[in-house]
C-alpha cells in the first residue's frame, strides 16, 4: 500500500507545474497534513490542465462572463446599455449567473412528438462532447494529454459538433427545428472543408501537429506567415459557432431559435452556452496555430504560469474579435452563406495551402 | 417589329479595395464605440429626462388670489374647469384631469395668477372618479414617491461635438412672471338704460352691487367700488350690456 503511494507520489511530483512565486509557501506546507498531496495532485500538470487552465476554471469563467461581456461590448457599440438591472453598480455582470439559476429551477417541458430518451440526453452529451478537445489543448507548456496527432484529433472532435446539433434538431421532431437543422447541415460542408484546409496549411507550414511543438517553432507567429490562412480559419470560426453574421441556423426571426426551439430549462440552458463554449474551443485552436499559443514574454515569479496567462489573454483577444462581427455585420442568407462557403473561402484556403508549401520549400533551400 | 430595347438595371461595381476599406472601418467604429459608446440612455425607474422649461403638467391653485372671475372655467375647451361653491361663499375652480388636455388656457387667462403650472405629469389615478380633483386637491402638490430623484440630460458640445452628461435636481414648479395686477372696477356707463333686472347684483360674489330706488320711483344699481374685485362677472351677465370694467 505505501510503495503503492510512493510511486504514484513520485509520478506526480516529477510532473509538476513550476511557479516560483508560491515555493516558499508550498516549502512550509508538509507541517499541515494531507494538505501537501491535494497541492501536489493540483499542480501535477494533467490535473492542472483539466482543473484550472484550459478546463474547469477558466472554461467555466468564459462560459459564465462571455455571454454578457459580449451582450455588453454589442450594446455598447450600437449605442444601447446591454445588461443592466442586475447588480446595476457592477454592470450587470452576474446576469448569467441569474439566467443560470432561472434555467435550473425552470421545469424541462418534453412534448408529445418528441423522441424521449434522445430528447433530454442530447443536450448533456453535446455539452460533455463539446469539451474533449480541451484534453488536448495546451495552455503554454501544460497540457493534458500530449500525442503528436493533437490538431487532428482536436480537429475531428471539432467536427463532431455538428452532429449533435443535427440530433437536437431530430429528437425535437419540430419543423422549426427541422428547417433549423437543415440549415446547419448546409452550412457544416460549406464551412468544414475550407476550415480543415486551413489547419492542414498550418501543420505543412509547422511540419508538425503537436501543439506544444507549434508554439516553439512560431518565432514569427504563423498570423504574419500565412494571413490567407488565418483569414479562412477566423470566418471558418465564426460560421461554425453559429453566432451573428453566420445565424443561419438558429435565426431568430424565421425559426425562433433554429435546432433548440422546443428546449426549455436546465437543457436550454446547456444549448444556450455550447455555442460559447464551440467559441472557447476555436479561439483556442486559433491561438496554437496563428498566434504562438503560450509564447510571450516572461512574467517573472509566474514560472510555468505565464505560458497560460499569455495563452488566456490570446485566448480571450480572439474570442472578443469573434463576437464583436455580430455588433457590425448583418446576417447572410443560406445561400449567401453557402456561396460564401464553397466559393471565396475555398479559393482562400486553397491559395493559403499554395502559400505553406512555397514557404515550406524555399525554408528547405 | 422592332422590339423595344429594355432598360438593364446594373448593380453597384464590385471594388474589392473599396469593399475592404468599408469593412476595416465598420469594424473600427464598432471597436472603438465600445470603448467610448455615445449611449443616450435614460435609466428610468431611476432617473428621469429634464423636462422642459414652460412644460405643462399638474395645475396647482391659490385660493388666496382668486377673485372668482370664472375666466378659466369659460376658456376651458374641454369643459374640464368647473367652478364649485366653497364653504367661504365664494367659487374655485376645480380640474377634471379626465378632460383635461393640458393646454393651460386656465393658466394663460388668469388675471391675478391663482393658478400655476407644474413640471409633474405621472400622477396615478385608480379610476375616473378620481380624476376630478376638488380645490381641497390642487393647493397643494400631490404627494410624491418615486425612485429617480435627478434628472438627467444630454447635451451636445459645440466645440467637439461631444455628448455631455449632466445630473441635477429638478424644480417642479414652473416659474412664469406673474401679471401685473392692474385693479380694475366695474361701472356702469349708461345708466339711463338700466331696466333693472338685477342679474349684476345676483351674479357678483362680494355683494358689491346693490339697488336701490330712487326719488322718482326709477330703480339705480349702486356699485361699491371698495367691495368691488374687479372680476368682471357683472359685465359678462349684464342683459343690457352696459357695463364695463375700468381702472381704478
Amino acid at each position: 500500500m505505501t510503495e503503492m503511494i510512493n510511486t504514484l507520489m513520485e509520478t506526480v511530483m516529477s510532473n509538476q507545474v513550476s511557479i516560483p512565486l508560491i515555493e516558499p509557501m508550498l516549502d512550509s506546507l508538509p507541517e499541515i497534513p494531507m494538505l501537501q498531496y491535494m497541492v501536489a495532485f493540483m499542480l501535477w500538470k494533467p490535473l492542472f490542465a483539466l482543473l484550472i487552465c484550459p478546463g474547469l476554471t477558466v472554461g467555466g469563467i468564459t462560459l459564465l462572463f462571455f455571454p454578457w461581456i459580449e451582450r455588453k461590448l454589442c450594446g455598447r457599440a450600437q449605442w444601447r446599455v446591454g445588461p443592466h438591472e442586475i447588480v446595476w453598480w457592477l454592470g450587470g455582470v452576474i446576469q448569467l449567473l441569474a439566467d443560470s439559476l432561472r434555467f435550473l429551477f425552470q421545469e424541462v417541458i418534453v412534448h408529445k412528438d418528441a423522441h424521449r430518451p434522445y430528447f433530454l440526453q442530447f443536450p448533456f452529451l453535446s455539452f460533455m462532447i463539446f469539451l474533449l478537445p480541451l484534453l488536448f489543448i495546451p495552455a503554454g507548456t501544460i497540457v493534458a494529454i500530449q500525442t503528436p496527432y493533437a490538431i487532428q484529433i482536436i480537429l475531428a472532435l471539432v467536427c463532431l459538433f455538428p452532429l449533435f446539433i443535427l440530433g437536437l434538431g431530430w429528437a425535437s421532431n419540430s419543423r422549426f427545428a427541422y428547417i433549423g437543422t437543415v440549415r446547419e447541415a448546409f452550412m457544416y460542408f460549406a464551412y468544414e472543408i475550407p476550415f480543415i484546409m486551413a489547419v492542414i496549411a498550418m501543420i505543412i507550414l509547422y511540419k508538425t501537429s503537436d501543439p506544444l511543438l507549434m508554439a516553439s517553432r512560431q518565432s514569427i507567429p504563423g498570423i504574419i506567415l500565412n494571413p490567407v490562412a488565418a483569414l479562412v480559419f477566423f470566418i471558418g470560426a465564426a460560421m461554425a459557432t453559429g453566432r451573428m453574421p453566420f445565424e443561419i441556423p438558429d435565426s431568430d426571426q424565421e425559426l425562433c431559435a433554429g435546432p433548440h426551439v422546443e428546449y426549455s430549462g436546465i437543457a436550454f440552458g446547456l444549448i444556450y452556452v455550447l455555442c460559447y463554449e464551440k467559441g472557447y474551443i476555436l479561439s483556442a485552436l486559433m491561438t496554437i496555430l496563428f498566434l504562438g499559443g503560450g509564447s510571450g514574454p516572461a512574467i517573472a515569479g509566474l514560472g510555468e504560469l505565464s505560458g497560460v496567462f499569455w495563452f488566456v489573454v490570446k485566448t480571450y483577444l480572439v474570442l472578443t474579435t469573434l463576437y464583436m462581427l455580430r455588433a457590425v455585420y448583418p446576417r447572410y442568407r443560406l445561400d449567401q452563406g453557402l456561396k460564401l462557403g464553397w466559393s471565396p473561402m475555398l479559393c482562400l484556403a486553397l491559395i493559403g495551402l499554395a502559400i505553406s508549401l512555397v514557404e515550406v520549400g524555399v525554408m528547405a533551400i | 417589329m422592332k422590339m423595344k430595347r429594355m432598360k438593364k438595371v446594373v448593380g453597384p461595381e464590385y471594388n474589392l479595395s473599396e469593399k475592404i476599406k468599408t469593412n476595416v472601418y465598420a469594424v473600427g467604429v464598432a471597436m472603438q464605440e465600445s470603448v467610448y459608446p455615445h449611449t443616450m440612455t435614460v435609466f428610468y425607474p431611476k432617473e428621469r429626462k429634464k423636462m422642459p422649461d414652460n412644460y405643462r403638467g399638474f395645475i396647482l391653485f391659490d385660493p388666496d388670489k382668486c377673485i372668482s372671475c370664472f375666466n378659466c372655467s369659460f376658456v376651458c375647451p374641454a369643459n374640464a374647469i368647473r367652478m364649485k361653491e366653497a364653504p367661504n361663499k365664494r367659487y374655485y375652480p376645480t380640474v377634471d384631469y379626465g378632460r383635461c388636455i393640458f393646454c393651460h388656457f386656465c393658466i394663460d387667462s388668469c388675471s391675478s395668477g391663482a393658478l400655476k403650472a407644474t413640471k409633474i405629469h405621472d400622477v396615478a389615478y385608480k379610476d375616473m372618479d378620481e380624476m376630478f380633483t376638488p380645490t381641497e386637491e390642487m393647493i397643494e402638490l400631490p404627494e410624491i414617491t418615486r425612485e429617480d430623484k435627478k434628472y438627467v440630460e444630454y447635451e451636445i458640445e459645440e466645440d467637439d461635438l461631444h455628448l455631455k452628461r449632466t445630473k441635477g435636481e429638478d424644480y417642479l414648479f414652473v416659474e412664469v412672471p406673474q401679471p401685473k395686477e392692474i385693479p380694475m372696477v366695474s361701472t356702469c356707463i349708461d345708466p339711463d338704460s338700466c331696466i333693472g333686472c338685477r342679474v349684476c347684483a345676483e351674479v357678483c360674489e362680494h355683494s358689491a352691487i346693490s339697488a336701490s330706488v330712487e326719488d322718482g320711483g326709477t330703480l339705480r344699481m349702486k356699485i361699491d367700488t371698495d367691495e368691488c374685485t374687479g372680476c368682471g362677472l357683472c359685465v359678462k351677465e349684464c342683459s343690457m350690456q352696459i357695463l364695463r370694467l375700468v381702472k381704478k
